[in-house]
C-alpha cells in the first residue's frame, strides 16, 4: 500500500495501480478517451493529463497521462488546475479540428468551454478519434484483425489492405467497444456484415433467433473447450430446458415422497 | 464461500417477486435492470421452476470471456462480470449452457447473476422460501450417491 494525496485529500492505493484508476476511485471526474478496462493503458489521447509534485520536489511539477502513471508513496497530485485545464483545452482544440461533428468531442470541448476549434477543421471528417480501443480489443481477445494504418493526418483503422480481413470472426468486441459508435455493423437476418466481411450467424433451433456467428462460435469450441452443443439454442431455450429437466425431477422427487 | 443459494421448485409458486427484485436491485441510473432470475414453468400443472445462474464450478461463460471480464468472486462464490471489462462480444450469453448470462438491452450491457454481493435480494423477497440463501453446513455440500 502506498499513500498519496490527490487534490487535497489523502488516499491509500495498491501499489502498481495507475493514477486514473484511483482518482476513478475517488468519484473525480478526469476525462479519458482511449482508456479501456479490457485492455492496457495507451496514452494515446493525453486528456486524463494530470498535475503531480512531491515534498521533496523544491516545487517543481511534472504533466503526465494518469492511465499510465502508477501510484508512487507522497505523490502530490493536482487534477484540475489551471494549467492542467489549459493543456486540456489545447488538446480538445486539436479533437475539435479533426472530429469537429462527434457529439462525444463537443460535449467535451464544452465542458471544457469550447464550442469551436482554433484550427482550421478538416474538411471531410468522421468520428474515429484515434484512441485504438478497437484495435487494442481485438488483439486482446486474440484476433488481431483490424489495425492503426498511416501515420499523421492519414492515419486510420483498418483491416489489411482494406479488405475483408481474414480474422475477424464477427465477434463486434470493436464496434461494441468503439466510444464515438464509429464503427458499423449490419445484422440482416442471420447475416451479419462488419469491415465488409460477411458472416452467418447460429440461429436457435427452437426459437430461430440469431446468436454468435458461426466463425466465433467455432473458434470457441476448439480454444476454450466449449462443446458445440451448447451454441445449438439461445440463452431464453436453454432456461426453458433448465426448467423443463428441474421440473421434471421436482415433480419425480416430490412423487416419490409421497409414496 | 459460506453461503449457499438454495432452489426448492417445490416450493415456488410462480409468482415472480424474485424477478421484481432482481431487477429493482440491479438497477442503473435510476431504471430497472433486467433480471437475472426467472419463474419458468416447470413443464407440469403448477410446478413452477426458478432458473437463474448456478455459479458452475467449471463455468462456460469464463471460459469463454476472451478478455477475462468473468472471475470468481473470492468472497461470494459468485462469477462476476466486470462491466468495465466487458466488450460485449456476446460469447458467455452464447455458451452459459443454461442461459444465464443475458443481454440488457435497456442498459446495453451482458448482464448475470452475482448473488447480489452476498445478499441476493431474489431469496429475501421470496415468500415461500422457494429461494434461500443458507450456510453451508445446513446445506448439504454434495449428496452422497
Ligand atoms: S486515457 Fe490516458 S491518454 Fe487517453
Amino acid at each position: 500500500m502506498v499513500s498519496l494525496t490527490i487534490n487535497g485529500k489523502v488516499v491509500r492505493a495498491e501499489e502498481g495501480e495507475y493514477l486514473l484508476a484511483v482518482i476513478r476511485r475517488m468519484g473525480i471526474d478526469v476525462p479519458a478517451l482511449c482508456q479501456h478496462e479490457a485492455v492496457e493503458p495507451y496514452g494515446g489521447c493525453r486528456l486524463c493529463m494530470v498535475e503531480i509534485t512531491k515534498d521533496s520536489w523544491d516545487g517543481w511539477k511534472k504533466y503526465v497521462t494518469s492511465c499510465l502513471y502508477p501510484v508512487e508513496q507522497d505523490l502530490i497530485v493536482t487534477t484540475h488546475s489551471d494549467k492542467v485545464n489549459d493543456l486540456r483545452r489545447g488538446i480538445l482544440d486539436l479533437f475539435l479540428a479533426r472530429n469537429p461533428e462527434t457529439p462525444l468531442i463537443q460535449k467535451l470541448a464544452a465542458d471544457y468551454g469550447l464550442t469551436r476549434t482554433s484550427y482550421e477543421a478538416i474538411p471531410e471528417p468522421n468520428d474515429c478519434i484515434l484512441c485504438s480501443i478497437c484495435t487494442r480489443v481485438c488483439d486482446a481477445m486474440g484476433f488481431s484483425a483490424i489495425s492503426m494504418v498511416n501515420r499523421g493526418h492519414g492515419k486510420e483503422v483498418a483491416p489489411p489492405l482494406h479488405q475483408a480481413p481474414p480474422d475477424c470472426v464477427g465477434c463486434l468486441a470493436c464496434a461494441q467497444a468503439c466510444p464515438t459508435n464509429y464503427i458499423t455493423y449490419e445484422d440482416v437476418g442471420n447475416r451479419r456484415t462488419i469491415w465488409n466481411k460477411q458472416f452467418e450467424l447460429l440461429v436457435c433451433d427452437k426459437t430461430g433467433r440469431p446468436t454468435i456467428t458461426k466463425e466465433f462460435a467455432d473458434y470457441l469450441i476448439k480454444n476454450r473447450e466449449i462443446p458445440e452443443d451448447y451454441f445449438r439454442i439461445d440463452d431464453a431455450s436453454h432456461r426453458e430446458e433448465l426448467a423443463d429437466k428441474m421440473g421434471r425431477i421436482t415433480r419425480w422427487s416430490v412423487t416419490e415422497e409421497a409414496k | 464461500m459460506n453461503y449457499r443459494f438454495v432452489v426448492k421448485p417445490e416450493l415456488c409458486i410462480g409468482c415472480r417477486t424474485c424477478e421484481l427484485a432482481c431487477s429493482f436491485a440491479h438497477a442503473r441510473n435510476g431504471k430497472q435492470g433486467r433480471t437475472r432470475i426467472f419463474a419458468l414453468d416447470g413443464g407440469f400443472k403448477d410446478l413452477f421452476v426458478p432458473v437463474t445462474c448456478l455459479q458452475c464450478e467449471d463455468a462456460a461463460c469464463a471460459k469463454s470471456c476472451l478478455v477475462n471480464a468473468i472471475t470468481r468472486n473470492p468472497e461470494t462464490g459468485a462469477m462476476d462480470l466486470d462491466h468495465e471489462k466487458c466488450v460485449r462480444c456476446m460469447a458467455c450469453v452464447a455458451a452459459c449452457p443454461f442461459g444465464c448470462s443475458l443481454i440488457d438491452e435497456q442498459h446495453e450491457l451482458v448482464v448475470k447473476c452475482d448473488l447480489c454481493g452476498g445478499d441476493p435480494a431474489c431469496a429475501k423477497f421470496c415468500p415461500t422460501k422457494a429461494l434461500e440463501y443458507k450456510p453451508v453446513t445446513v446445506t448439504a455440500l454434495r449428496p452422497a450417491i
